[in-house]
Formats: structure tokens, C-alpha cells, sequence
């Protein structure tokens, strides 16, 4: 019998799963035959991707010094997310890929496409056609037309067909892994010094980077050890004093958690992509399986890139603090983010009109920590409670 | 170097554009309600419904050009609107938070109606002014068409008008008037009709009318389209065209190079370009953005042509479309080169340019320049660099020329 895992090395094979995607690329094709598809940030469903037969793999773990590569196609007062998404491909970071999808969420994604067809095209290129008015009955409707065109393309591609069982068979394997991620993460919620922000989150950028099956079976194994170490009543490494929620496209550069951890934060919850969003709501298992997926798209919580009610996303962060005990909102937004930038000064104003104090970190893809650091404890200075520093 | 004397025309515009802005205002002390609408939102139902139509786009030109964005733009900036934002919007943010409004105060909406087909910051922007205003917000949303448009977009499109359609009716309380609805298509034609006529009369040769001067004879296109006023506008510019087409009158008399430009102007330094290109004795002949408005409706199919002539022009396509249509531009036009500018405050004309370079030279065989600056915004604008890059292009040309 394998000798058990300890808590340390289990977060380290996490960790090296998000730190290293190309030698995680390479795993993963080691040996076999998969065809594995990207997407890139956001709202892609996966569930279609696995129930063609293909393994999706999220195009957010990055390189950052692969941001240079894009220069002579991407100007730099474009967001960081995609210089390095696309810098990584011409740099051949992404060339084991068989294929890749685009949302266009953004004018930067709807324009990179074009340009990364042009420069290292995949075989099987796609643009995610999501609807970004959610309000009327038009949208749905539009979706789930379009998540058939996806899935049609799909087929093609990998030459088979997706029944209705095996799409509804991937919507159960993906749950299971959102749900083992909720529990994961309200332990978090309750118990911060165990695991750190870092942790978490990388556990949860690595489900976009594996195979679901088996980060559900090793989540399930971390948590039996987790609720093992609860009842020890060990303090861990740091201590926690501020909790926060934090808000942003995605939670780049990663070091942003290794800062919270350091300065004794907790993220509590997020709207993030690659975050709590992610996991935050199932997908129905009964009725029709792209009506379902549909359905899941309209709930999730509400981000920048959707035209909605236009008070939906500052009632959501109010509620999310409410809920969660939290002291305030972060803000993590990307430099030269439109979609953040247009709401920032809305949800600044509604939640401080509320009482709740926030803070915005502008960030790039390969920000320095120390830059981050001095700005984070000055909000923590700001809210009161010192974030002080216990490892 | 001989000037070309300035159009007759241009009194009429300002005569029609007084008139334009005292309608606005007139509107509202009459009840009518003001509508914020964007270039490429089918504003035939707007006025069909009997609204007012404004566009603040036009406004950011405006304040672009009397060269006030950095002081108006300093007040959306003092608010968190960043400087990366398009400076139409932060013109229009910071309008309302500025003491000072150097061509008067935006019109205040009392709804708001956008497309995103032009751009994501249109969809953000006119959202946050919703907010603002507390007024009512209509996303035209138009997934983008890379080929041929699918069926479930083309119906999702036609729906959203159909629910356009049904939102005027509970605002207004009136029942959709599509009789009015042919009446106002049928002006649109005419002014688009005679538009792409005048465009078209800068593919001779020498062209008494470019780029420059579409520029300045755009508004009526963009904004009065649909009324009697913008065809009037049209059919009298276009007589003084053949005017100055008998009299010899050019936009550069000696005229050496016709070049294609993409995509905006610089609104701020609209003379400062066309006076540099007048001197290397280049006329700008052909631009993708002045022929945005070039539109053929079908009175048959009014909502389903609405569609179509909206949602499935360039603004809304792909790299490769985008690319193919400059391309046959340039044929067209007859051009020795080509100028690319890279907007910061406009993503989808701007990102791909540096490979849309490549391809067009490849495709062409033809020269080109490509420069970085913000259509609105002068703190961007380099003009040595600029200068540089633009000598440098002018000196390949003449040594080609020579060749």
C-alpha cells in the first residue's frame, strides 16, 4: 500500500500542475492518443469539449515572460492576459494543443482570434459566440443554437457523435468536481491558516488544467486530510485577520495570493474566471443537456463582459460580502481591462455608499510581488485590522 | 502649393448642424424623449417611434476636434475612468462631471440605445451612462460574423428588433409605426445612396474629394440619416462636386500619390494630416470608416434589411474579411500605398493591424506606413516620431516612382 500523502505534497502536485503548463501539457500527452482542446477565459463549456472525447484544458496558467513574443502582433496597451496567451503559442508553449476556442467577450478577444489565426493557427479553431445582452428571451434561445453549433463543430472534428447520455454524463463528472471544489472551499472559508489563498486557488486553476476524474479523486483525498487536520486544532503558517472578497476578471499574477497570504487576507469569494465563479453553480442533470448549459450560463454570477441588470453585479458583490462576514472588496483588475474599467467606478461608489470598503490593485501578467505587497497592507492598514504577518 | 478653396457647402452645415442641436434641446421642452444612440444602431426605428436621436460619439469628435479632450477627459479620469478607455466615452463621462464644456454640455438621454457590432466599449459605455442617467438601456447585441452569417444569428438579430419593437411600444405607449417606418428607410437610402456617389467621386482621377473631407462631411451621414435634411445636405455637396469637377478643382492640383487610409481620422489634427499629405502632393482616396455608412435597404424586408445592413458590414467581421475588403478597396480606388493607424481608443480597428501590415504588402506588393496615436486624445499623438515615420514613407515612395 502507497504511503499516504502528507497535506504539503499534495498542494506541491497542485502547484506544479499550474507552475509548469507545458511539462503539464506534455503529461497529459504522454502516452496517449487524446486530443486536447483550449479555451481561453471565459464561460466556455467544457462539458461539450469531454463529451466529444476531447480533454479541454484552460489557457490560464501562464508564462509571463511569453508576453514579449506577442509584441510584434499585440499592442501593449492591450490587456497582459492575452499578450502572454498568445505569446505563448508563438512561442511554442501551446504547439501540443490540437485545437482551441475563443469566447469573444472582449474587443481584445474578439480581435486575437484573427491574429492568432493568422500567426499559428490550430487545426481546429473556433470563436464562442456567447450572447452579451442576458436580460430578454432572445438570448437564450441564441445560445443554445449556439452551443449546437459548437457541438457540431466538435463532432466533426473528432469525427463521433455526442449523445444526450454522454453530454449528460460529462454535466455530472463536471458537478462533481465543482461541488468537491464548494466543499473544498467553504473549509477554506471557515479555516484559512490551513491551506492559504495560494493553495486554493491554484487547486482550482488546476481543474482547468486535468482531467476532471482525477482532480475530483485527488480534491476528495485532500479534504479527508484537511477535516483530519481541523480536528487536530493546529494553527498553520499564517494568521488570518481581514477577510475580503475580490473581484476581477482573473487573479493574475498568481503571486497576488501568495501577498493576501502574507499579509494575514483571506479571500472569502470572488467573481473571478478562473476563481470561485468558476465552481459557484451545477449544471442542471435533468432535461434537455444544452438547454441546461444554457440555463447555468445565465446564472452564474455576474461579470463585466455581460450587459445585464445593471445593478446585478454591485448587489451581487454586496450579497457575497453580506454572506461571507467579509470586511471588504478587492479589486483585481487587469491594466488596460475595459470591461473591469467601466465598472470599476460603479462598484467602488455602490459599495462604499454600503459601508463596505474596497481597494484596487491594478495588475499586469508578471507584476512584482513587492509592488502588490506595500498596496495590500496599506488597505488592510485602512480597514483596521493590521494584517499582520505570522509565519 | 495651390490650396483648394473650401467647400460652399460648409454653410449649409452649420446652418443644419445649429439646427440639429436646437431640435435636441427643443425635443425635450416638447416631451419628446431623447434617445442615445450609437453609428451603427438602426436608428430608422428610433425615429419611426417618434424619438430623438443623439449620438455622444459625435460629441467625443467634436471635443476632439476643438482639441479639449485631455481637459474634459481629466474629469472621467478624476472619477476612476482610466486614460486607456476610449476617449469618446471618457468625453462624454467627463462632460458631465466638467465645469467647463467647450462645445456645450452632451444632450442628456432619457433612453439608450447601442450596438456592439462597433466594439465592446460602446456596449460598457452607453451601460454605465444608463446608470448614470437612470434611463433605460437596449443592447443591440450582434455576435460577430467571420464568414457567412448563421441562420440562428440572423434570427436572434431580427428577435432583438422584434423586442426593440415591443420595448418603444410600453415606453411610448404607441402602437410601432411601420408605415413611417418605409418613410424614414426610403430617406436613409437616399442619403446613403448619394453618399457612396460622392465617396465614389474620389476613384477619379486627379479626385476632387477624399478622406479628409469625408471627414468633415460625415456628420449628416452618421447622425441626420433618415431625415430630409441629410439628403438635401448630400444632393447639394454632391452638385458642388461636379461643380469643382467642371472647374478643375482637386484636392491636391498636383496630384503624385492616392493612398488608402485605415481607419479614423485624427480628429485633433484632421488639418495638421491633410496639409503634410498636400505638401508630399498625396490624397487620401479611400478609408474602410467613411464608407461604414454605405447602406442599401430593402423597403420589402425592412427589419430583416435592417439586420443585415447593420450587423454584417465590416465593423462586425473578422480579421480575414476585414483584411480582403482593403484590399479590394485599393483596387478600386487605384492607390499607390496605404496608411494604417493604430487607434488606442479603438481595440477592433486597431488590434491586428501589425499583421494586417504584413499581409496587405504581401497581397498588394504596395508600401505602407503604419503609426500609434488615439483618434481623440493628443497626449498619445507623437508627432515627431510620427513625422519620422511619415518622411521615411514618403522617401520609399518617391524612390519607387523613380524606379
Amino acid at each position: 500500500m502507497p504511503a499516504r500523502k502528507t497535506l504539503k505534497s499534495m498542494c506541491e502536485d497542485f502547484n506544479k500542475i499550474v507552475a509548469d503548463p507545458v511539462r503539464q501539457l506534455k503529461r497529459l500527452k504522454s502516452g496517449r492518443t487524446i486530443k486536447v482542446i483550449g479555451w481561453l477565459p471565459t464561460d466556455v463549456p467544457e462539458e461539450l469539449i469531454h463529451a466529444a472525447g476531447a480533454l479541454p484544458i484552460g489557457i490560464v496558467a501562464l508564462n509571463s515572460p511569453a508576453v514579449a513574443c506577442s509584441a510584434p502582433h499585440l499592442q501593449e496597451w492591450s490587456c497582459s492576459l492575452m499578450r502572454c496567451a498568445l505569446g505563448m503559442a508563438l512561442d511554442g508553449a501551446l504547439d501540443l494543443l490540437n485545437g482551441l476556442i475563443i469566447p469573444l467577450i472582449c474587443d481584445t478577444t474578439r480581435m486575437v482570434t484573427g491574429i492568432w489565426k493568422q500567426t499559428k493557427p490550430f487545426v481546429f479553431m473556433d470563436n464562442f459566440l456567447l450572447p452579451r445582452q442576458i436580460d430578454r428571451p432572445s438570448a437564450k434561445k441564441y445560445l443554445i443554437g449556439e452551443m449546437g453549433r459548437l457541438k457540431a463543430r466538435l463532432e466533426q472534428f473528432m469525427d463521433r457523435t455526442i449523445t444526450a447520455s454522454e453530454l449528460c454524463a460529462s454535466i455530472v463528472l463536471y458537478n462533481q468536481n465543482r461541488s468537491m471544489m464548494r466543499k473544498l472551499f467553504a473549509m477554506h472559508n471557515r479555516r484559512p491558516d490551513i491551506l492559504g489563498n495560494r493553495n486554493v486557488y491554484n487547486i482550482i486553476k488546476a481543474s482547468m488544467l486535468m482531467p476532471k476524474e482525477l482532480h475530483t479523486n485527488m480534491v476528495a483525498e485532500l479534504l479527508q486530510l484537511l477535516e483530519e487536520k481541523v480536528g487536530e486544532n493546529k494553527v498553520g503558517k499564517y494568521k488570518y485577520n481581514v477577510r475580503l472578497i475580490l473581484s476581477g476578471k482573473v487573479w493574475e499574477p498568481p503571486v497576488v495570493m501568495d501577498v493576501l497570504d502574507q499579509a494575514g487576507i483571506v479571500s472569502v469569494g470572488d467573481d473571478f474566471c478562473t476563481g470561485y465563479r468558476y465552481i459557484a453553480n451545477d449544471v442542471s442533470e435533468t432535461g434537455e443537456p444544452l438547454t441546461s448549459l444554457a440555463d447555468r450560463q445565465f446564472k452564474r454570477l455576474p461579470i463585466a463582459a455581460f450587459a445585464g441588470k445593471s445593478k446585478d453585479r454591485i448587489n451581487s458583490l454586496t450579497d457575497m460580502v453580506k454572506k461571507n462576514r467579509a470586511d471588504g472588496v478587492l479589486f483585481v483588475h487587469l491594466k488596460f481591462c475595459e470591461n473591469e474599467n467601466f465598472d470599476y467606478p460603479m462598484l467602488r461608489d455602490g459599495l462604499s455608499s454600503a459601508g463596505i470598503p474596497n481597494f484596487r490593485l491594478e495588475t499586469e501578467v508578471g507584476t512584482h510581488s513587492e509592488e502588490l505587497f506595500a498596496q495590500v497592507m496599506a488597505f488592510a492598514k485602512v480597514l483596521g485590522r493590521g494584517g499582520v504577518v505570522n509565519g | 502649393m495651390a490650396e483648394s478653396p473650401s467647400f460652399k457647402t460648409d454653410i449649409i452645415f452649420k446652418r443644419l448642424m445649429a439646427q440639429y442641436y436646437d431640435r435636441g434641446i427643443a425635443a425635450r421642452e416638447k416631451g419628446i424623449p431623447v434617445a442615445w444612440v450609437t453609428a451603427a444602431f438602426p436608428v430608422e426605428i428610433i425615429y419611426a417611434a417618434g424619438l430623438f436621436p443623439y449620438y455622444p460619439e459625435n460629441f467625443g469628435a467634436r471635443v476632439a476636434t476643438k482639441k479639449a479632450v485631455e481637459r474634459i477627459s481629466a474629469a472621467a479620469e478624476a472619477r476612476g475612468y482610466f486614460s486607456g478607455l476610449c476617449a469618446y466615452a471618457r468625453c462624454a463621462i467627463g462632460d458631465v462631471y466638467s465645469s467647463e464644456h467647450p462645445i456645450g454640455e452632451i444632450l442628456r438621454p432619457d433612453l439608450l440605445f447601442c450596438s456592439n457590432a462597433q466594439c465592446c466599449s460602446l456596449q460598457k459605455w452607453f451601460e454605465a451612462a444608463g446608470r448614470y442617467y437612470q434611463a433605460p438601456f437596449f443592447l443591440l447585441d450582434t455576435p460577430l460574423i467571420e464568414s457567412t452569417p448563421t441562420t440562428w444569428i440572423k434570427q436572434y438579430l431580427v428577435e432583438q428588433l422584434y423586442e426593440l419593437l415591443d420595448f418603444l411600444e410600453v415606453y411610448t405607449g404607441n402602437s410601432f409605426d411601420f408605415d413611417r417606418l418605409a418613410e424614414v428607410i426610403s430617406l436613409s437610402n437616399e442619403a446613403c445612396r448619394l453618399w457612396s456617389e460622392i465617396l465614389d467621386m474620389a476613384a477619379l482621377k486627379p479626385a476632387p474629394f477624399g478622406f479628409f473631407d469625408a471627414c468633415f462631411h460625415m456628420t449628416p451621414i452618421v447622425a441626420w440619416r433618415g431625415t430630409e435634411e441629410a439628403v438635401y445636405y448630400y444632393r447639394e455637396l454632391k452638385n458642388e462636386l461636379e461643380e469643382r469637377l467642371e472647374k478643375k478643382i482637386y484636392v491636391v492640383p498636383d496630384e503624385q500619390y492616392r493612398l488608402y487610409f485605415d481607419h479614423t481620422p485624427v480628429w485633433p489634427r484632421l488639418r495638421w494630416f491633410s496639409d503634410l499629405f498636400a505638401k508630399k502632393k498625396a490624397v487620401v482616396v479611400a478609408s474602410q470608416y467613411t464608407h461604414s455608412w454605405v447602406w442599401r435597404f430593402d423597403l420589402d424586408r425592412p427589419l430583416e434589411s435592417l439586420v443585415r445592413n447593420y450587423t454584417e458590414g465590416f465593423i462586425n467581421r473578422g480579421f480575414e474579411y476585414r483584411v480582403q475588403q482593403i484590399i479590394e478597396m485599393m483596387k478600386e480606388f487605384n492607390v499607390n500605398a496605404f496608411v494604417l493607424f493604430s487607434n488606442r481608443s479603438c481595440k477592433p480597428s486597431a488590434l491586428g493591424l501589425y499583421d494586417k501590415y504584413r499581409i496587405i504588402s504581401q497581397r498588394t506588393g504596395l508600401p505602407g506606413v503604419i503609426f500609434e496615436a488615439d483618434m481623440a486624445d493628443e497626449r498619445y499623438f507623437g508627432e515627431e516620431d510620427i513625422i519620422g515615420r511619415l518622411d521615411e514613407f514618403f522617401s520609399r515612395l518617391s524612390r519607387e516612382k523613380r524606379d
